[in-house]
């Protein structure tokens, strides 16, 4: 006996098998983004006094580019725009149609990931600095004339790492001004400032990883898990538009059925986005 | 759409072979096999592999509590030797190891146990043949929920011998004890077992989406909600408790994962201390979070562990009255509103962290709710054995025994459900004797008994009734034997968590009498484990030498299982089965015989 | 639910979101006076606008396709 249902919908449910595997999937993935969701909120809350908000900081504000956020946010809304259209037009049968609404949303997944990789770039090779007198620093640094990557894990600063290579300054080419949502003040310095500071003033020294703060830990948490979603989902849409685009001669009912169950997925994934937004980069 | 590829693959192989009947190879039959009664025997074998193993680190820790600072007899120089100095000087169990032993038992007995054989082999070889389905809805995600699940069985297995070995902080896995183990070796124990969960977590996840999706859509012809089995319901249910409550604690995991990893501090509070020197983190983080993200897993799980118990031994007592099964209906309900119900009392678990006393009643009242439909359906059970004939077989036996088991062990969580009388009893033996009530003779007869009855089916043999009987009286004696103590020590405060078994608790050389009954809780145990070695030995000579099934229905029961050729061939059904009538048609009056199978039109 | 179904819901979804980037943005000029919040204020309130408009188009484009 064959397996009923594989493309065609049963009668009563209305449904064929696909679509209800990727709506109890989907499911599973809401509890997931809910759970870590959930654990950012109590983490905030719960946090001790002058520590989410900072006090000499105002961390988490400021500490995320909105435009570029923005801006992937407008990126995934197109795709998945286009991603509902592509399947349209499977549905009027113009298969060519087809193709280059996928590849556009496929390209927008990727632009995405792009911009991503360069704000996760940006944040690793920023460093907050906390002075003796309460006040803190946040910008570049420069340990004897050598400005660290962050991709040579070596290259990590800490106050400990300073006083072991017997450091005894080092520069900060530091942030500009911004106001408490984040911008960069109009009539603040612009000009990226260099500034001299003894590391027996540092009280705490920390690129911005997790392991400098919990906001840093929850933002890339999700963002990361996010982003693997977008590279999945993105690997399989690219998959369905090219090599997996066969069936759509063989079984056309169910390479319909594939876009949509991939469409699906791709909703879900800028749905998590467009909640995830506000809350880590405006809130 | 998983299906039609692999069809398709099958028939291109077949054509290019040029014979009709290719035999799958051994790699592709009993490996990668996308049938669900292969993956339910794969998922069986290697669960009742892991039963025994979960076993004996349990027996050793057991020595360690009745004999405390004794060598153990027969394996320590053993362990010594494997897991090196530090974990046994002269196979004496040291406080690491016992720790260790301890967060394995429970680790590998819920997640890689009990879960397995209910929901992988029980759950993967019945449901689909009771509501009528050729196969699963996703056969292809079903072998990969199995892969996942033994993949994650290997890295638990492993995490035993990492320096440092195996995770300690409890099957809970408690932050930030869990994340300051081990500060140097970040790649610890804990770390395995939290990969380890991960790909548990992934197994499952695979496995309930397919099962759901199974249910609702592979019904047969007239195989309506109400007509099926009770125990297609449990694991309708327990699909949807796996769902929805895994991944919170794969969001945990992960980010246990990022404290033990990169330095982060999900979990951590400023100000830590270890050993005397504060912990070098950003601190911030919340201990409460993760208690949060693990219970809001951990008690929907332990409905996980006996809801598709339940489901089976509802077949075999129907299957063994020979009447109908009393308040199916009600039944149904109740598992359906345990299923809701348990996603909202997990901080029962929790009274003592000092999450307020509003939190506190919050979750005492549901679970004062959750308990009602629990006894409905332990009742509708009960009442159903009314005027009854009933058979006594090996099988009925465990089912029957199950019944005042798992209600010894319900009624004693009442006890624990109530926070005034919670912080007397919490982490005291007293909890250890509750929940094994309901998992050890509970969840476990259930086991046997339906090892017991679908035997038949799955090898087209009966398993010996003799020493299945021996099987049985001896675990129901031992069984009680071991844990029904612990309600005496929990009474008299004893600790769960102490490796020298409550002598340091109770001051040295001060013996309130419950310190004795570790002796009688080991030496039972050992007489636990002997009482297994018949059906072990019943297991295996019955698979060749058992006497053969008369029919394919040789216990004379309803359900659509029972209607097909045994053992049921790839497909399952010889023609499309159609359900005519309800499960547990009975001795319904004026029928031509005791029992009127769902697949006969008359 | 249908990718159709989906796909109104994920619009209905990210007109709140735009809705309150804009609001967002508003109090941001109000506190700060500076007029690029206001630009972006505006900007978010027309896509609003914008994602609505497409909404009706794409409700009546696809109308022969069912929502389940
Ligand atoms: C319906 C009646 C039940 C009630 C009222 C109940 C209540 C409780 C409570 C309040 C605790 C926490 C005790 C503490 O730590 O202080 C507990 C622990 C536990 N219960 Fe139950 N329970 C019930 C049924 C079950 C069932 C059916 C299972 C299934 C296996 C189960 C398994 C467990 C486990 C495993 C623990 C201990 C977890 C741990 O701390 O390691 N319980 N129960
Ligand atoms: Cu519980």
């Amino acid at each position: 006996m064959e397996i009923p249902y594989t493309y065609k919908a049963r009668p009563d449910t209305g449904l064929y098998n696909a679509k209800v595997g990727i709506w109890l999937f989907l499911a599973s993935e809401i509890m997931l983004f809910g759970a870590l969701f959930s654990a950012y909120i109590l983490l905030r809350v719960s946090a001790p006094v002058g520590f989410w908000p900072d006090v000499a900081l105002a961390w988490p504000r400021g500490l995320l580019n909105i435009p570029i956020g923005t801006f992937n946010t407008a990126v995934l809304i197109t795709s998945s725009v286009t991603v509902v259209l592509a399947w349209a037009a499977l549905k009027m049968n113009n298969f060519a149609r087809f193709r280059v609404y996928m590849v556009i949303t496929v390209l927008c997944a990727f632009a995405f990931l792009g911009i991503k990789s360069f704000e996760y770039n940006d944040k690793f090779s920023h460093y907050v600095i906390r002075l003796q007198d309460g006040k803190a620093l946040t910008g570049h640094i420069e340990v004897d004339g050598k400005h660290p990557r962050f991709w040579n894990f070596s290259d990590q600063w800490s106050v400990a790492k300073l006083a072991e290579q017997k450091v005894a300054k080092i520069k900060v080419e530091m942030d500009p001004e911004r106001d408490v949502h984040g911008h960069v003040k109009a009539h603040g310095s612009h000009d990226h400032e260099v500034r001299e500071v003894a590391v027996s003033d540092i009280v705490f020294m920390g690129s911005y990883t997790p392991a400098t703060h919990p906001f840093f830990a929850v933002y890339f948490l999700i963002t990361a898990l996010h982003g693997l979603h977008v590279l999945g989902g993105a690997l399989v849409l690219g998959y369905f538009a090219f090599p997996g685009a066969k069936m759509w001669k063989s079984n056309p009912e169910q390479f319909i059925n594939r876009i949509e169950v991939g469409g699906l997925f791709w909703h879900f994934v800028d749905l998590v986005w467009i909640f995830l937004f506000p809350v880590v980069y405006l809130l | 759409m998983q299906s039609t590829a692999s069809h398709a693959h099958t028939s291109a192989t077949d054509s290019s072979h040029g014979h009709a009947h290719h035999e799958p190879g051994f790699f592709s039959k009993y490996i990668f096999s996308t049938d669900h009664k292969v993956i339910g025997i794969q998922y069986g074998v290697s669960a009742l592999l892991f039963l025994l193993f979960g076993f004996f680190l349990m027996l050793a820790m057991r020595f360690q509590l009745a004999n405390p600072g004794k060598p153990v007899p027969l394996v320590g120089p053993l362990l010594e030797k494997v897991l090196g100095e530090d974990m046994a000087k002269a196979g004496v169990m040291g406080g690491d190891l016992y720790n260790s032993f301890g967060a394995m038992h429970g680790t590998i007995m819920v997640f890689l146990a009990i879960v397995p054989v209910l929901f992988g082999a029980f759950g993967n070889y019945v449901t689909p043949l009771q509501i009528g389905a050729p196969d699963m809805a996703f056969p292809r995600l079903n072998m990969a929920s199995f892969h996942a699940y033994f993949l994650g069985g290997v890295v638990m297995i492993a995490s035993f011998f990492t320096p440092g070995g195996a995770a300690r902080s409890g099957w809970t896995s408690y932050s930030p004890l869990a994340s300051v183990t081990d500060l140097v070796n970040r790649f610890d124990g804990q770390t395995y077992w939290l990969m380890g969960m991960v790909l548990l977590i992934t197994s499952s996840l695979l496995g309930s989406v397919n099962f759901i999706a199974t249910i609702i859509q592979l019904r047969c012809r007239g195989m309506s909600w109400m007509r099926m089995p009770f125990f297609v319901w449990a694991q309708f249910v327990t699909g949807f408790l796996l769902l929805l409550a895994f991944p919170p604690l794969e969001a945990a995991g992960l980010m246990q994962l990022m404290d033990n990893l990169f330095g982060s501090s999900f979990f951590l509070p400023q100000g830590l201390v270890v050993s005397g020197s504060p912990l070098q983190v950003s601190g911030g983080g919340s201990p409460l979070l993760w208690q949060h993200l693990f219970w809001f897993l951990g008690h929907p799980e332990v409905y996980v562990l006996i809801l598709p118990a339940i489901g089976i031994v509802t077949e075999v007592i129907s299957n063994n009255i020979r009447k109908p099964l009393w308040g199916y209906k009600s039944m149904v309900y109740s598992v359906m509103s345990i299923g809701f119900l348990s996603f909202i009392v997990w901080a029962h678990h929790m009274y003592l962290t000092g999450m307020g006393t509003k939190v506190a009643t919050f979750f005492q009242t549901t679970t004062m709710m959750i308990s009602i439909p629990s006894v409905i359906i332990l009742t509708a059970l009960f009442i159903s054995l009314w005027g009854g004939s009933i058979r006594f077989n090996s099988a009925s036996l465990f089912a029957l025994s199950f019944l005042p088991m798992f209600g010894i062990g319900g009624l004693t969580g009442l006890p624990l459900g109530f926070n005034a009388s919670d912080i007397f009893l919490h982490d005291s033996y007293y909890v250890i004797g509750h929940f094994h009530y309901v998992v050890a003779p509970g969840t476990m007869f259930a086991v046997f008994a339906g090892i017991y009855y679908w035997f038949p089916k799955i090898t087209g043999r009966h398993m010996n009734e003799l020493l299945g009987k021996l099987h049985w009286a001896g675990s129901l004696f031992f069984m009680n034997c071991v844990f029904a103590p612990m309600f005496i020590q929990g009474f008299k405060g004893m600790s769960r968590r102490m490796s020298d078994g409550g002598t340091t608790y109770f001051g040295l050389g001060v013996d309130p009498g419950v310190l004795k009954l570790n002796n009688m809780i080991f030496w039972s145990a050992i007489g636990l484990g002997i009482c297994q070695i018949p059906f072990i030995i019943n297991f295996f000579s019955s698979i060749f030498m058992g006497k053969r099934a008369a029919s394919d229905n040789p216990w004379q029961a309803t359900t659509l299982e029972w209607s097909t050729p045994t053992p049921p061939p790839h497909g399952n059904f010889l023609q499309e089965p159609v359900a005519y009538r309800g499960p547990y048609e009975y001795s319904v009056p004026g029928a031509k015989s005791d029992f009127s199978p769902q697949g006969d039109k008359n | 639910m249908s990718l159709k179904a989906f796909h109104i819901v994920f619009v209905a979804a990210s007109v709140i979101l735009m809705a309150f980037l804009s609001g967002w943005s508003f109090l941001a000029y109000q506190e700060t006076h500076s007029t690029e919040y206001l630009v972006w204020s505006l900007c978010a309130a027309s896509s609003v606008v914008g994602l609505v408009i497409y909404g009706r188009f794409f409700l009546r484009k696809l109308r022969n396709i069912s929502f389940l």
